[in-house]
Order: structure tokens, then C-alpha cells, then sequence
């Protein structure tokens, strides 16, 4: 009972994290209809800034997370102006756009390399606090709880702003339909691109835990992560924020359940979900756009 | 050094004259490849490195004295860059083979990018020096193409571990490895021996070496109260499970992991020096300091003329790449022409007596690698610094096992 | 029929290429190398060019052909027959995967790049030793050959440019282009929609399953992710979108020129290869997305 308890909670604040590393892409896939497989890239970037904040300046990788929200926020709106409005012009957006970060996803991996080196960067467990939390009985290192919280609160935020202020409402319209959104005046491309931003900077907030549960950060670390954020999100519901929290919880715990049970099966169950999801339930557990050709 | 010399490979081919690189009757000419970027670059480029290292020195005295033809040779080294992809490696090892004629190659570090060398240099009858490249299924029969330089095959490495924990009579023994060659073969190895010795190990499982949390597995495993737990892992995974050990909370009698032994800067940046403190490890030189040698400079002699080198402070990598350096330069001294296998009846001759920085060399006919041994060893804070102490076995420890680890 | 001619004359003029190659350039692995992802990049075309299916996971086919390959020739089975036992094992796996074909466009591409990296771990697992020798690799040095491998990939090679010589030309292809166009027009239409897009899927998938079965072969000593790398893919995709893809030379020609580029430099200075690389496709997205064979199909040039 104890290590099933323990592979529980550990499942949960696992999953809740997992929430913010795919939340970022599914806003970008809502709004744009874009999938960008350079989602895990900007991870990568967003962590190597918490690790030299802490490195060279001696800065809790906390205080990462602002600056990592302002600056990709910034860098989202100008990706957005030099790429997205050729994109759309082409025959299918959404598999000219699949191919294009893609392309663009190498070129960040290459650049990070020249840029940082090959060699794998981690924080000591004390550069983000002290010690150990306690929840319901059960130990756990700090980074867990705060990357869990920072989870929980992003898309808390996010919901806050889709939901209670009208730029969101703005959003969530061009989300259901483009066209009538354009039609009725709303700055459709000025919306889209702050989207795109804001999907960018919690990819790089998510990039600040990774030294934590991703093990470390690497420059070539970016697939393996699009992979999974684009798991959590098709499991949840794709386009759909609050369903990016279920699938993140079921990714989660199943991968902490099967790590306790059939430890070397465990790395194939991300891949295994998505497929199974995918047959079985093609719009996502919390989805009704139908996606079948 | 690596990038002129490839584009001189280049402008050769172009001018269709690539032959006249190699029969320069004065140099020796060495292939090798090194990871510039991918999961091996860590332990590829310094091992690349000692192998330079080792050229310059011997350049720097005019080369090799080649009993045999009356005089020296200097050494050349052309050098590709596999990326540590194993499909890029074939091709390039067959590029120094076939397009640069090399008189003798070097593999790339690890199993990984070894394996595709081994096929090729038996085809093109190429003598293939390999550092690092231990993978259990490398050496089955007599191969007069292979040898290993550095380090035994990876099943030998946990004997002395084995036995560590079968004569401290620690018998509560977990084991968690990574599913590669390298980590698995070790683990299996570890819980045979035990097994033997009536010890069946209370955790023993796999998980993929992608694994990059182990918070979760840590705890999976205090579970059983083992007294020992053993992780095999590439350093990728030795990192994080430091790690989880050292946050969770939780306390092991005693961890043992194999990176710190090897790349003990990488681990301790990362982990910090509280992470590593009473940690078992496998130490290799320059942690473990074979200072009495016959052939080559001993480790603190290496370890300055390193430094003075502008190549920093070596760690196991660059040992291995300048001791293999080593084989082929004592290999050239001895043998009756540079047939690849004259050289390799030299190496032959000189296996189990020439005892270098990385202590004895010793080959079987298959390739493998015997002569050293991997002690045990335990991080020791002492001073407020970290000092790595051989525990085991007794003929070489250097001081005394704390057990508990603090 | 001019156009029939002109398919012959490029193929004939590939292959003889190929054959006669090793004469004149000692490192026969880069020949093998560059003939495996012509097939490859027409084994996708198949598939991507006439369908509109993407698979990100073709890889997946790839090492499921060398491993099943492999087994059978450490069970005793002559190299050759063993590639057809490389190639049905990822037929079957591709029948077995049929039901992805109902997935669209981006969620295509990813399930099929998950079932790729799912095969990969099942083939790697340690439960799994006895059968696959699991993480430890495969170790065919008894079977080495390289001229016969090499042969055996040209074999496979001219087999696919026939295939897709076959889709190019008949009305089958024509009808596959249907489908991809308008699914529900080509259904009204008469085509077996269904039928169509699972026959081209499963000999696409039969092309990489052969040239993986060569590739082990040719290499001989190889692990689990040697074969099951994602770059395979990768690479394969760059390729037929650089030359064109539903055309016979767009892959040919973008496998040919790209690879001899990364050969050239990619080997010396990979960092900068993969920025010119991931550059290419975001410029080939925006600027050119039907390929180099496009710019000639412009200006109403037939290209085979």
C-alpha cells in the first residue's frame, strides 16, 4: 500500500507538470491550428537561461520564470510575423506548419550546440531550496512540489485569462472560428501571435523544472519532449486547455505506476497511450471535434 | 587539427591522387572518430583528445623509433566526426579504410560506436585499436583484427564489486540498471556472482536508458531495505539517480554508481560534492593513481604535462585515449614490419608486462581485455574536500570503508 | 508511350550509376548508404506522395526489417530469403497499424512516430532477450558480405523506382492522387478509397523493411537504435520534399544531392549541417513546397 500510495501522489505532481510542458502547445494548436514541433526546443532554451542564471550569476532558477515569460512572449510575437502569415498561405497549414518547425526544431538543436556545448547541464537539488516536503505522509524532494505548483498555477492562470478578461474571450473566439472571428473585427493576427507567445514562455517556464524531472538539459532533448507534450495533449483533448490537465494526470501516474510495477515497460507507455488514444477515442477523452479523415 | 586534415582528404579526392597521403614511408597514419556532438560527446571528445595528446608528445621527440626499419615515424592522425551516429560511423570508418589508407585505426568511445568498426576492419584487414569499446558480444572467438586497450570487456568490470559485497557480507543487495549492452551485462554479471555466493538480490530490474527521473524507482526501491543499491548507468542516468538519492530523503546504507569514478567534474557539478559524499564508485585514473609504471608517463606526470598542454585537467577519457596511444607506440617499437598483423603479434608480445597509467595490459586472442581491474572505491569528505578512497580489495586500498555512508 | 520511355531511361541510368560506382570509389559504404535512402526516400513517396500520409515513424518499418532479417539469418536462413522474411515482418506490422490510416494529417504523423519508438522499445526490452537478444544488438558477422549486400540493396532499389514508376503511370496512381486530392469526389467517383490507401501503406512499408533487412546485413553488428533512429526518418522525409515528392526523380534526385552534401560536409562540420539543414525545410516550406522537380513542372515540363 505504501508504494502504491507513494507512485499516486508522485503521479499527480508528475502530471501536473506534465500539464505545463503540454498546456503551452495545445494553446498554440487552439488558436493557430498549428503544431509546433519545436515545442520541446524552446524548453531547452528555456532551461539553459534558469541554469546559467543560477551558474554564472548565483540566482535561484525561480527567478527564470518571469524573465522567461517576458522574453519569450517577445520572441513568440516575432516568430509569428516572419513565418506564420506565408504559412497560411500555403495548400494545408497544418502539415506545411508540422514540417516547418520541424525544419525549425533542427535549427534551434544546432544552434544550442554551438551555443552550449554537448555536454548534459543539471542544478544541485539546493540551488531551487532546501530539503524535503512532506504531503499526506509521504516525502518528497522540494523541486517536485514547486514544479507541481508551478503546474497547477499556470493553468489556473491561463483559465483565469481565457475565461475572465476580454483578450481571452477575443481568443477563445478565434478559437472556435477563425473566419467568423475575422469577420466580426476582432484583430485576429495580433491575438494569434500573443497566443503564440504565451505558448512559447510556458514551454520555457517548464524548461526551468527540468533540471529536476527531466534529469538535466541537453541541446538535443527537444523531440523526446514534443513527443510527449503532444501525448499528454491528444490524451487530454486537443485545443482544449482544462483537457491538457487529464492528460497530463493519466500520463503521470500510469508512468509512475508502471515504473513501480514493470519498471522496464515504463518508457514504452507514453507511446502506447497516444496510440491506443488515438484509435479508440480520435478527438481525445474531453474532445468532440472529430478528427478522422 | 581534425578538420584541415579531413579537407586535405578531401582536395586529395578531388585531384584523385588520395593514395599518395598514406605511402609517405616516414608517417604512421592513424584513423580514428570522435562524437563533436550527440549523447557521446562527453566521453568521446576527451578520449579524442588523449589519443592527440599521446601524438604530440611523440611528434614532439621525432616521432617512433621503428626497430625493424631503422627509423622513426611520425605519427598522423586524421579524424571524422561521427555525430554518435552509428550509420555516419560506419561509412567514415570505412572512408579512412578504403579512401585515406590508414595504417591503423582507433574506435570511437563506447560499444556503441565501436560495434560497426569491428565487421569492417576483419573485411579490409585494418588492426582496430579499441579504447573503450567493451561490449559483451565483441570478442567470442580469436581475432587477430581487435584489441581492447583500455578497459576489460564490461561483464568483468563488477568482479571486484562482487566480491566486495559477498567478503563485507552486505546481503541485501538492490540492483537497478539501464537495458543497454553496457549497464546490463554489468548487472547480470554482479547478481551471478552473487547468486554463487548464496546472495539473491531483493530488487533487481531494468528500466530504459532513456530514463531520466528516478524519484519514484529510488523509492520503489527503499521499499525492500536493501542495504546496498547498485545503479548501472550511462552518466546521463547516474546524474539523476544521485540526484533522487539526494533529495528524496531517503537514506542508503551504501549507493554505488559507475560515472563518478570516470567523470568525477561532470558528476560533482551537477550533483553537488553533498551528493556524492560516501558514494561508491569503480575509480579509473587519474582518481586511482598508478604512479609505478614501465612504459609511458605515470599519472601525476601525466596529469601535469596535461595540464601544461592547455588541455586542463584530464580525467579517465583522456587517459584512455593517450594509453591506447601507448599500446600502438610500444606495438611500432617491437614489431618486425606494419603488416596489421605483425603489429599485432608485437601487442601480443608484450601483453601482461607492460604496466601503464592505466595499470596492466593483458589481451586474450580474442580481442578482450583482462590485465586491469576495476577496484571499489568510496567518496570521503576529507578537509571539506571530496576524496575518492579505495576500499577494496586490500592490496590496493587506500583507506577505510564508512559504513554507514555518511 | 514516350512517358513509360523516359521512367525506363531514368531508371536504367540509376542503377547503372550504382553498379558501376563501386569501380570508381573505394568507400562502399557511402554508396550502400546513398542507394538505401534513395530507396527509402521512394519507399516514402509511395506512401506521402500518392496518399498525403506522412509517417514521421517510418523508421518504425525500417528496423522491424532489419531485426526480422537478422533473426532469420542467425536461425540458419541464406542472407536473400531473409530480406523477404525482413520485408514481410513490416508488412505485417503495417497490416496490423492499418487502423491509423484513419487518423488525418499531424495525428498520422505522430502515431506513427510513437509506433515507431514503441517497436524500439519492445525490440530493446530486457524480458525480451531470449528472442531479440534485447539490448544487447545483433552480431551477424558469420553472414558478412558486403558485395552481396550491396548487390541485394540495388535488387530493392530497382524494384521500388519500378513501383513507383507503376504509380506514376497507372491508373491505379492516378487514383490514389484522387483520394489524396478528395477523398469523398474520389469515392463518389468509384475508387476503393479504403482499399487504395492500405495497399500503397503496405508496400511502403514492404520497400523499408527490405532495405532495412539489407542495411543490418551490410553492417552486420548493430544495436537497437542503430536501426530504430529517428534520423532514418528524418532524413528520408528531407529528402523526397527537397527533390518533389509523386514524382519518380524529385526523391531519387533529393536523396542523390542531399546525401552527397552531408557526405561532403556534414561529415566535417555536422553542427552547421543541421542548422543548413532544419533552415532548408523551413525555406523549402515557405518557398518551394512541392520540391526542386516542381520548378520544372511549372513551366509544363513533363518530369518522370
Amino acid at each position: 500500500m505504501f508504494l502504491l500510495e507513494y507512485a499516486v501522489l508522485a503521479g499527480i505532481l508528475y502530471g501536473l507538470y506534465f500539464s505545463l510542458i503540454g498546456i503551452g502547445l495545445n494553446l498554440t494548436f487552439g488558436v493557430l491550428k498549428i503544431v509546433n514541433l519545436a515545442h520541446g526546443d524552446f524548453l531547452m532554451l528555456g532551461g539553459f537561461l534558469a541554469y546559467f542564471l543560477y551558474s554564472a550569476l548565483g540566482l535561484s532558477p525561480l527567478w527564470a520564470v518571469p524573465i522567461n515569460l517576458v522574453l519569450f512572449v517577445a520572441l513568440g510575437g516575432l516568430l509569428y510575423a516572419l513565418l506564420i502569415p506565408r504559412l497560411r498561405q500555403s495548400r494545408d497549414p497544418e502539415m506545411a506548419s508540422f514540417i516547418l518547425f520541424f525544419g525549425l526544431s533542427q535549427a534551434i538543436e544546432a544552434l544550442a550546440i554551438l551555443a552550449f556545448g554537448n555536454n548534459q547541464r543539471s542544478l544541485p537539488a539546493a540551488a531551487i531550496g532546501p530539503g524535503t516536503i512532506s504531503l499526506f505522509g509521504q516525502v518528497f524532494p522540494l523541486s517536485w512540489a514547486a514544479a507541481g505548483a508551478a503546474g497547477l498555477l499556470s493553468v489556473l492562470l491561463l483559465y483565469l485569462y481565457l475565461y475572465h478578461t476580454r483578450l481571452g474571450q477575443a481568443t477563445r473566439a478565434v478559437m472556435a472560428s477563425r473566419e467568423e472571428a475575422v469577420a466580426s473585427g476582432l484583430s485576429v493576427g495580433r491575438i494569434s501571435a500573443l497566443a503564440f507567445g504565451i505558448g512559447l514562455a510556458l514551454a520555457a517556464i517548464a524548461g526551468v523544472f527540468a533540471p529536476y524531472l527531466l534529469g538535466g538539459i541537453s541541446p538535443n532533448m527537444g523531440v523526446a519532449v514534443t513527443t510527449t507534450s503532444f501525448t499528454v495533449i491528444v490524451i487530454g483533448a486537443l485545443g482544449n486547455p482544462v483537457g491538457t490537465v487529464v492528460g497530463g494526470l493519466i500520463y503521470g501516474l500510469a508512468l509512475m505506476l508502471m515504473e513501480t510495477y514493470a519498471s522496464s515497460w515504463a518508457t514504452l507507455l507514453p507511446y502506447l497511450l497516444l496510440v491506443i488514444t488515438l484509435l479508440i477515442w480520435p478527438s481525445g477523452l474531453l474532445g468532440r471535434r472529430l478528427r478522422s479523415a | 587539427m581534425a578538420k584541415r586534415s579531413t579537407l586535405g582528404i578531401f582536395c586529395a579526392l578531388a585531384l584523385g591522387g588520395a593514395t599518395a597521403l598514406a605511402q609517405q614511408s616516414s608517417v604512421f597514419t592513424i584513423g580514428t572518430l570522435y562524437a563533436g556532438s550527440g549523447s557521446f560527446a562527453t566521453s568521446s571528445l576527451p578520449q579524442y583528445q588523449g589519443l592527440k595528446f599521446w601524438a604530440q608528445q611523440v611528434n614532439a621527440k621525432g616521432g617512433v623509433y621503428v626497430k625493424s626499419l631503422g627509423k622513426r615515424l611520425k605519427i598522423k592522425i586524421v579524424a571524422l566526426n561521427d555525430q554518435s551516429s552509428t550509420s555516419t560511423a560506419e561509412t567514415e570508418y570505412n572512408q579512412l579504410i578504403t579512401q585515406d589508407h590508414v595504417n591503423l585505426l582507433v574506435a570511437d568511445f563506447g560499444s556503441v560506436l565501436t560495434s560497426v568498426a569491428i565487421p569492417l576492419a576483419n573485411e579490409h584487414h585494418v588492426l582496430l585499436i579499441d579504447p573503450t569499446g567493451t561490449g559483451a558480444s565483441f570478442f567470442p572467438k580469436p581475432n587477430p583484427y581487435l584489441v581492447l586497450a583500455a578497459l576489460p570487456t564490461s561483464a568483468v568490470w563488477p568482479d571486484s564489486l562482487a566480491n566486495f559485497l559477498i567478503a563485507r557480507k552486505l546481503k541485501r543487495v538492490a540492483i537497478l540498471y539501464d537495458t543497454n549492452d553496457f549497464d546490463q551485462s554489468q548487472a547480470q554479471t554482479l547478481a551471478q556472482k552473487l547468486k554463487a555466493a548464496g546472495i539473491t538480490p531483493v530488487y533487481d530490474n531494468g528500466v530504459s536508458t532513456s530514463t531520466s527521473n528516478y524519484t519514484v524507482l529510488v523509492h520503489d526501491i527503499a521499499a525492500t531495505n536493501p542495504q546496498v543499491v547498485a545503479e548501472f548507468g550511462y552518466s546521463a542516468n547516474d546524474i539523476p539517480f544521485l540526484q533522487a538519492v539526494d533529495s528524496s530523503g531517503l537514506k542508503f546504507n551504501l549507493v554505488f554508481t559507475v560515472f563518478p569514478g570516470q567523470l568525477e567534474q561532470l558528476l560533482q557539478k551537477n550533483v553537488g560534492t553533498a551528493g556524492l559524499n560516501g558514494t561508491l564508485t569503480y575509480p579509473t585514473p587519474p582518481l586511482l593513481a598508478y604512479n609505478k609504471v614501465n612504459f609511458g608517463l605515470g599519472v601525476n606526470a601525466f596529469t601535469r604535462a596535461f595540464k601544461a598542454a592547455g588541455m586542463g585537467a584530464p580525467n579517465f577519457l583522456d587517459i584512455a585515449g593517450y594509453n591506447s596511444g601507448l599500446v600502438i607506440q610500444r606495438a611500432l617499437q617491437l614489431t618486425s614490419g606494419l603488416k596489421p598483423l605483425a603489429l599485432r603479434r608485437a601487442i601480443q608480445s608484450f601483453s601482461g608486462k607492460m604496466f601503464t597509467l592505466d595499470g596492466l595490459f593483458k589481451v586474450q586472442s580474442s580481442g578482450a581485455q583482462v590485465g586491469e581491474l576495476l577496484p571499489v572505491a568510496q567518496f570521503q569528505m576529507q578537509g571539506g574536500q571530496l576524496k575518492l578512497v579505495i576500499v577494496y580489495p586490500k592490496n590496493v586500498a587506500t583507506g577505510k570503508l564508512l559504513y554507514p555512508a555518511p | 508511350m514516350p512517358k513509360l520511355r523516359g521512367h525506363a531511361w531514368a531508371i536504367a541510368v540509376l542503377l547503372a550509376a550504382f553498379a558501376l560506382a563501386p569501380s570508381f570509389y573505394g568507400n562502399h559504404s557511402v554508396l550502400f548508404s546513398m542507394a538505401a535512402f534513395v530507396a527509402l526516400a521512394e519507399g516514402l513517396n509511395v506512401l506521402y506522395g500518392f496518399t498525403g500520409y506522412l509517417p514521421f515513424g517510418y523508421v518504425g518499418f525500417f528496423g522491424t526489417g532489419a531485426y526480422g532479417a537478422s533473426l532469420a539469418i542467425l536461425a540458419g536462413t541464406p542472407p536473400l530469403l531473409a530480406l523477404l522474411v525482413g520485408a514481410a515482418a513490416s508488412v505485417v506490422l503495417a497490416a496490423l497499424l492499418t487502423p491509423l490510416l484513419r487518423l488525418s494529417g499531424a495525428y498520422f504523423s505522430i502515431a506513427s512516430l510513437a509506433t515507431a519508438e514503441a517497436m524500439r522499445l519492445i525490440v530493446s526490452n530486457p524480458a525480451l532477450t531470449p528472442l531479440t537478444k534485447g539490448p544487447y544488438g545483433l552480431n551477424l558477422q558469420a553472414a558478412f558480405h558486403p558485395h552481396q549486400s550491396y548487390w541485394a540493396m540495388l535488387v530493392i532499389l530497382a524494384l521500388t523506382l519500378a513501383l513507383v514508376s507503376y504509380l506514376r503511370l497507372s491508373p491505379f496512381g492516378l487514383a490514389l492522387q484522387a483520394v489524396r486530392e478528395d477523398p469523398v469526389s474520389a469515392a463518389m467517383a468509384g475508387v476503393p478509397v479504403v482499399y487504395a490507401r492500405s495497399a500503397a501503406w503496405l508496400l511502403s512499408a514492404a520497400v523499408a523493411g527490405s532495405v532495412g533487412g539489407a542495411f543490418a546485413w551490410h553492417l552486420s553488428v548493430f544495436y537497437p537504435q542503430t536501426v530504430f533512429s529517428l534520423s532514418t526518418s528524418i532524413f528520408a522525409i528531407v529528402f523526397t520534399l527537397f527533390g518533389g515528392a509523386a514524382t519518380l526523380l524529385g526523391p531519387a534526385t533529393g536523396a542523390v544531392l542531399l546525401y552527397a552534401l552531408y557526405t561532403a560536409v556534414g561529415l566535417s562540420a555536422p553542427q552547421y549541417f543541421q542548422l543548413i539543414y532544419g533552415l532548408l525545410i523551413v525555406g523549402l516550406v515557405l518557398f518551394l513546397p512541392y520540391g526542386l522537380t516542381s520548378l520544372l513542372q511549372r513551366r509544363g515540363i513533363h518530369v518522370p
